[in-house]
């Protein structure tokens, strides 16, 4: 079968009406927690994760990435018309977003940033399309030495490039793995770490780690700082830009898709980076470079479209390597496990339904948020009114229903809790959740691998620097070096990505 | 029970573990002296009200779920919390968790086919 009818196959999909609703539903609950302060793409993604288990796997893909690019469109709102970002990707568009609305613009900026978004998430999702088969394809020969090299790389990446200290950083992504050995070790069935408890011979529970983690411990540190918000209210007949705005916006899109497409491939933080180095190309290539920080557009579309574009581009090592680049794709992963479709280069060959709809799926939901975000911008807007402390109630009872359902166990509760504790305090003292989840999805993998690895070489470390391996680094490395280097000549630093994740 | 560690040859299930405890310690170490070199480090404060009326409602939702039920202890949850952290009148809660409590049950065990434990109810 071609790819083409492949294609056609994921668009029977996700233009059912299951597929469809669930599109639909998770577009709409991604643009409500990319509204709502404090609540990002991963926190609601694993709100809602449980939900997805009676789902077929496409589904239930389906509805989580809806959630995952939905929360990337819906974060513009609250940027532009209360100068809060609803999650990190969105800092930047604050700065020219917030002056526009001041100025009585925020319709026509509202405007740009979801058009912005629709264009580079669409070219983003045919980058996906076209790379990740070919790339599975050279991934299905690697052996377990390459695999652990690569995820080691990707740990490595995560470290050198996420925001705060690279120390804190390496411990959390030490106990990810620590934690992930919990449980049957599956090579030998022996317990480890259960302390004799029937229920910790499966291993911690994901879903229960990661709400507690990032659902629990994101509400618990924003109860501290509730603030009452006053949002700018555009009318509908105000959203419609000018065509001097199209015309201004059109290259800036055009550039930011590139930009978005091409950093997304870096690992932790791409999508924070994309929109600083977009702005800073647009800001450099502008004919009115003072105009920028007093609502210039081009600093909202460019911004925008880039952080939708890397929505695809993360997707590729999710789907054709099994590794993910940035937490939610690392939920996706275990969403994909839980289904018994394993993410990786098979995934192409032993379930392309999954893939194909997850393709379709996007496209659709990219249409679903242009026509959600424009006319209902009002009511997404009204959602800023609800005291928070309200909202709080109901996501915990949410969250509690949606973890006992994943093995109808209160020990899923009492670990949600603690680890959402935890989760608070360590990040209270500057440590990131995030690397933690992802070498907590990695963990099982890299341990495995590295011992059939040892096993299969006798017990030669030297496995680990043979020619292929040297080979891979080289690549990722290389490109790695050359998309950095581009940021930090467009003047983008490590500190920009501390400042975000602190917003 | 100790885990048997094995050796590169035919690594155990304590292998992995092992390194791994080697690197959190060696990072452990890094962490101090980093926490030593640096002069004045800022006061991180841990236990505003809100936040620690909800870690303790939170600790109660595992006691009492099966005990008590789904309905009665996340009602009682969501009650507590509109009463002590959204600051709102007592009664207003009372309706607000019943008919809160009611829309999730219909829509979890009802329509979702979730089993939640029921309780005394």
């Amino acid at each position: 079968m071609s790819g083409f009818d492949q294609l056609l196959g994921g668009f029977s999909v996700a233009l059912s009406w299951k597929g469809l609703t669930y599109c639909f539903l998770g577009c709409l609950w991604g643009t409500v927690v990319g509204v709502l302060p404090g609540l990002g793409p991963l926190a609601g993604m694993t709100l809602l994760f449980p939900l997805t288990f009676g789902l077929d796997p496409a589904i239930g893909i389906i509805m989580l990435t809806g959630i995952f690019y939905g929360a990337m469109y819906g974060g513009s709102t609250t940027s532009i018309l209360v100068r809060i970002p609803g999650e990190a990707a969105s800092v930047v568009t604050c700065i020219d977003g917030y002056e526009m609305a001041r100025k009585g613009r925020a319709g026509p900026a509202l405007m740009i940033a979801a058009l912005g978004s629709f264009v580079g998430g669409t070219v983003s999702i045919l980058g996906l399309m076209f790379i990740t088969p070919p790339l599975a394809k050279v991934m299905i020969a690697i052996g377990p030495s390459v695999q652990v090299v690569l995820i080691l790389l990707a740990l490595a990446v995560i470290t050198a490039v996420s925001g705060g200290s690279r120390a804190k950083t390496a411990a959390m992504i030490a106990l990810g793995l620590a934690l992930a050995t919990v449980g049957l070790d599956r090579l030998t069935g022996v317990p480890r770490f259960t302390f004799g408890s029937a229920e910790l011979t499966a291993g911690l529970s994901f879903t229960a780690l990661a709400i507690g983690l990032f659902g629990i411990s994101e509400i618990l540190i924003n109860l501290e700082n509730v603030a009452a918000v006053k949002a700018i209210r555009p009318k509908f007949k105000e959203l419609i830009p000018r065509w001097a705005d199209l015309r201004e916006s059109a290259p800036a899109v055009g550039r930011a898709s590139v930009i978005g497409f091409v950093f997304g491939i870096i690992p932790g933080v791409s999508h924070v980076v994309s929109t600083f180095v977009s702005y800073a190309v647009e800001k450099r290539l502008s004919k009115h470079p003072e105009q920028f920080g007093k609502g210039a557009i081009a600093g909202v579309a460019g911004p925008e479209t880039a952080n939708n574009a890397v929505t695809g581009t993360a997707m590729i090592p999710l789907l054709a390597l099994g590794i993910p680049s940035i937490p939610a794709t690392a939920l996706l992963i275990s969403a994909l496990t839980i289904h018994g479709v394993q993410p990786g280069p098979l995934l192409l060959t032993d379930h392309p339904e999954v893939f194909w709809a997850l393709v379709a799926s996007m496209y659709v939901g990219n249409v679903i948020l242009l026509i959600l975000n424009l006319p209902l911008v009002g009511i997404f807007v009204n959602l800023l009114r609800i005291p928070y402390s309200w909202l709080v109630p109901i996501i915990l009872i949410i969250s509690v229903i949606g973890v006992y359902s994943v093995n109808f166990s209160t020990s899923d509760i009492w670990i949600m809790v603690i680890s959402g504790v935890i989760g608070y305090v360590l990040r209270k003292f500057g440590y990131e959740m995030a690397p933690l989840l992802l070498a907590l999805v990695l963990g099982e993998r890299l341990e495995e691998n590295f011992r059939l690895a040892l096993t299969m070489s006798g017990g030669s470390y030297g496995t680990f620097v043979d020619y292929a391996s040297i080979y891979v680094v080289t690549c990722v490395v290389g490109l790695l070096l050359l998309t950095w280097a581009v940021a930090r000549s467009f003047g983008y630093r490590k500190s920009f990505a501390d400042q975000a994740e602190q917003a | 029970m100790l885990l048997d560690i094995g050796d590169a040859g035919l690594p155990g299930p304590g292998f992995f573990p092992l390194l791994l405890a080697a690197g959190l310690l060696g990072i452990a170490l890094l962490l101090a002296i980093d926490c030593w070199r640096s002069s004045a480090s800022e006061a991180v404060e841990i236990g505003h009200r809100d936040v620690l009326i909800s870690i303790a409602a939170l600790l109660s939702v595992p006691v009492l779920f099966e005990p008590a039920g789904a309905p009665i202890t996340l009602g009682l949850f969501g009650m507590a919390s509109l009463v002590l952290i959204g600051r709102v009148s007592p009664l207003l809660a009372i309706a607000a968790s019943g008919l809160g409590m009611t829309a999730c049950w219909y829509f979890f065990a009802v329509l979702l086919g979730v089993q939640l434990p029921i309780g005394p109810l």
